[in-house]
């Protein structure tokens, strides 16, 4: 599947139905319906079988999920009420469009739905209090317009529970840069489709992960499951590397390679494994660098934890504005998670 | 008149106050098939003429009837170009800053000609303090990032450059709409549609069409317009706030009709003129006050020369200064039905009264 498909595609966290079953597909077709599962919490797990029986058990993560929106209710006046789904700054919704519920298509007995657009106004600079101007508006003065008259018509088009994502079209800009959402995470989707045909040296579970942005749930029973001895996480994170940013705080640099992980806010990288994917990079060639700050949690921390524990370690795209509706990565840095997750489960 | 086409286009449209030249090229194109004449002045204000159809009965001149809708926008512009090639903002009119944080925006590169795709970034919330994550952020802590290393910035962009924010056309439920530059172009639309209705009217005035510049600055196309038109009377349109929840009382109009100032910078007997109009289509009509400024072109044109009579048509908005200024296009129609006819009421007997 193209990233411009995959990124343009809707799936917060717990409603990921549209992005599993385009994925879920794709491995079929690619590994045979024999080797793709999809799990209890909504996980789609390809196995592919390695060429030597002695190599670790690897499982690679990618989720599929996306921060947005939930509906929670409407005004008497017809603005949906949300609530959001994974971590998001209300700072960064205010003056931008969105896509309210998904495309289903007709078929298997389902009435054929379209997702509506929406847009998060605010008031008028023109009539903003000086208090208006400064403070920051809560979630709970955010409303999602869809031009609906009243609660009725606005709650007929977009029940409570329906999910909200922001509705930014995929574009290249600058120099090798890309301009979307749901970057986090799937570029990592895009990659473990890609590594579907990789000559796999252990056996392999490629894991397409539900609710990581809610705190990482799908990861844990599918972990729980298939009990690997290694556990690599395909993920994307935030790099905080442009404007006047001092560079103690910079966490990694778009358009540097993929990151690697010594540690985050979740997990300690597993510090042979570490090693290793250091000395991979080298000897494959793909950019790379580590990840300079102690920031961000992922699926790697649940899976170390899992059962009687796992080596894990996380390989990031570096994206800017993380958790808006405008993701910034660099091309090159998600071809080069690709290059390191190959040549790591070839070796 | 298919009004979300022209609203996809207008939205599409970059013309910063001041830098109106491609948008009113645009905008001319557009009143040529339904005026006589059509000129650009040194202002970029687009002057369209269409000459009255039916002679006054005392075959005394026809009187000339200016409408104005501004068709600039507000933008930001380079201020700074930063170590790493990103780009600190000024802005050209009324920006909110608010509506900023991971907005994309167009950067017109001066130094190569291109116009260049930009997202504005912000520290990110986890290295802000408490209470600097509480406020909101100003526009100098904000800056453009267009991927691009600092020696390729360099080559392209200059200070002063203008950044302009994007807001394509969104239709939504109801016949809703929002895009940027609604403020104040869906007007000039409004304008568009008097135009049409006109092909099948018969009006005593001549009527002119300006699409002015430089308002979101001070309503400086109008002034000039004004002195060039030397009207008997003008309507102005423009687009007035309506009702969201943080809404306080008396500052709105509801969204679903057409409104009228009224207030000192308004002739109050035009206004009734106005009303009256309304009234006999069945059009709806709600008012809204303007103690004195109206914060439109009216506060110039009402003493352009030695005074012109003006009404105030509101187009109800949502969210304005805003990429998701939000409308009815249904109000839309009803402003150009309501314009046309009133056009039509002017006669040669059309100031008989003002003044008792």
């Amino acid at each position: 599947m193209e990233l411009k498909q995959l990124c343009e595609m809707q799936g917060i966290s717990g409603r990921e139905e549209p992005v599993r079953m385009a994925i879920y597909h794709e491995c079929v077709e690619k590994l045979g319906e024999e080797n793709v599962t999809i799990d209890k919490m909504g996980n789609v797990i390809a196995h592919k079988a390695g060429k030597n029986p002695d190599a670790p058990h690897v499982m690679l993560t990618a989720h599929m999920d996306e921060v947005g929106l939930m509906v929670i209710n409407a005004t008497d006046d017809g603005l949906l009420r949300v609530r959001a789904i994974g971590g998001i700054d209300p700072r960064v919704l205010v003056s931008k469009r969105v896509r309210v519920g998904y495309d289903v298509p007709g078929k298997d007995g389902k009435e054929e739905k379209k997702a509506i657009s929406g847009v998060i106004g605010a008031m008028a600079i023109h009539q903003q209090s000086a208090a208006d101007r400064k403070n920051v508006l809560p979630i709970d003065q955010l409303f999602v317009d869809i031009g609906a008259k009243d609660k009725d018509e606005a709650l007929r088009y977009a029940p409570a529970g329906t999910p909200v994502t922001f509705d930014t079209p995929y574009t290249p800009f600058g120099d090798g840069l890309l301009l979307c959402k749901a970057a986090d995470d799937r570029v990592g989707c895009y990659n473990m489709l890609r590594l579907l045909d990789a000559e796999v040296s252990g056996d392999t579970d490629f894991v397409f992960t539900c609710q990581e942005e809610v705190g990482c749930r799908g990861a844990a029973g599918a972990a729980f499951r298939l009990m690997p001895d290694i556990a690599i996480a395909l993920e994307g994170t935030t790099a905080n590397d442009a404007g006047d940013m001092p560079e103690v705080s910079k966490v990694c640099k778009v358009g540097q390679g993929v990151a690697i992980s010594f540690m985050d806010n979740a997990s300690i990288a597993q510090p042979e494994m570490f090693a290793e994917m250091m000395n991979v990079a080298k000897a494959c060639g793909a950019a790379h660098q580590v990840k300079m700050s102690v920031s961000g949690g992922n699926e790697g921390g649940v899976m170390q934890r899992t059962g009687m524990g796992v080596r894990t370690c996380v390989l990031s795209v570096p994206c800017r504005y993380i958790h808006s509706p405008s993701t910034v990565c660099a091309l090159s840095d998600v071809e080069a998670q690709y290059q390191l997750a190959k040549a790591y489960l070839e070796k | 008149m298919d009004i979300f086409g022209y609203l996809e286009g207008m939205a599409s449209q970059h013309g910063p106050s001041g830098h109106e030249g491609p948008v009113s090229q645009w905008m001319a194109e557009w009143f040529r098939p339904l005026t006589d004449s059509v000129e650009i002045d040194p202002l970029y204000n687009v002057i369209a003429c269409k000459k009255a159809t039916v002679a006054t009965p005392d075959g005394s001149p026809a009187p000339k009837v200016l409408l104005c809708a501004h068709q600039d926008e507000i933008a930001l512009m380079v201020s700074d170009i930063l170590p790493d090639g990103t780009l600190r903002m000024g802005q050209v009119g009324g920006v909110d800053p608010r509506i900023l944080p991971a907005g994309v925006v167009k950067v017109h590169a001066s130094l190569s000609g291109e116009i260049l795709t930009g997202v504005v970034g912000a520290v990110p919330p986890h290295l802000l303090s408490d209470a600097d994550r509480k406020s909101n952020y100003k526009r100098e802590d904000l800056f453009v990032d267009l991927g691009l290393s600092h020696e390729a910035v360099r080559q392209k962009v200059a200070i002063g450059d203008l950044i302009t924010l994007c807001g394509p056309a969104t239709k939504l439920l109801n016949d809703r709409c929002a895009a940027k530059t609604m403020d104040d172009r869906a007007c000039v639309g409004v304008l568009l549609e008097a135009a049409e209705r006109l092909q099948r009217m018969q009006h005593m005035c001549d009527v002119y069409f300006v699409a002015t510049s430089q308002e979101e600055v001070g309503c400086k196309g109008a002034a000039v317009a004004a002195y060039t038109v030397d009207p008997d009377l003008a309507v102005v349109l423009d687009v007035s706030h309506a009702t969201i929840p943080a809404s306080r009382p008396d500052t709105t109009v509801p969204l679903d009709a057409p409104a009228a100032t009224y207030g000192p910078f308004i002739q109050h007997k035009l206004l009734e003129k106005l009303k009256k109009t309304a009234g006999e289509h069945h059009i709806k009509l709600n008012t809204e006050h303007a103690t004195s400024r109206t914060g439109t072109d009216t506060d110039n044109v009402q003493v352009a020369r030695a005074g012109i009579p003006c009404v105030l048509i509101d187009l109800p908005l949502k969210y304005m200064h805003t990429t998701v200024e939000l409308l009815d296009m249904n109000v839309m129609k009803e402003c150009g039905r309501l314009l046309s006819h009133f056009l039509c009421d002017i006669d040669e007997r059309w100031d008989e009264d003002l003044w008792s």
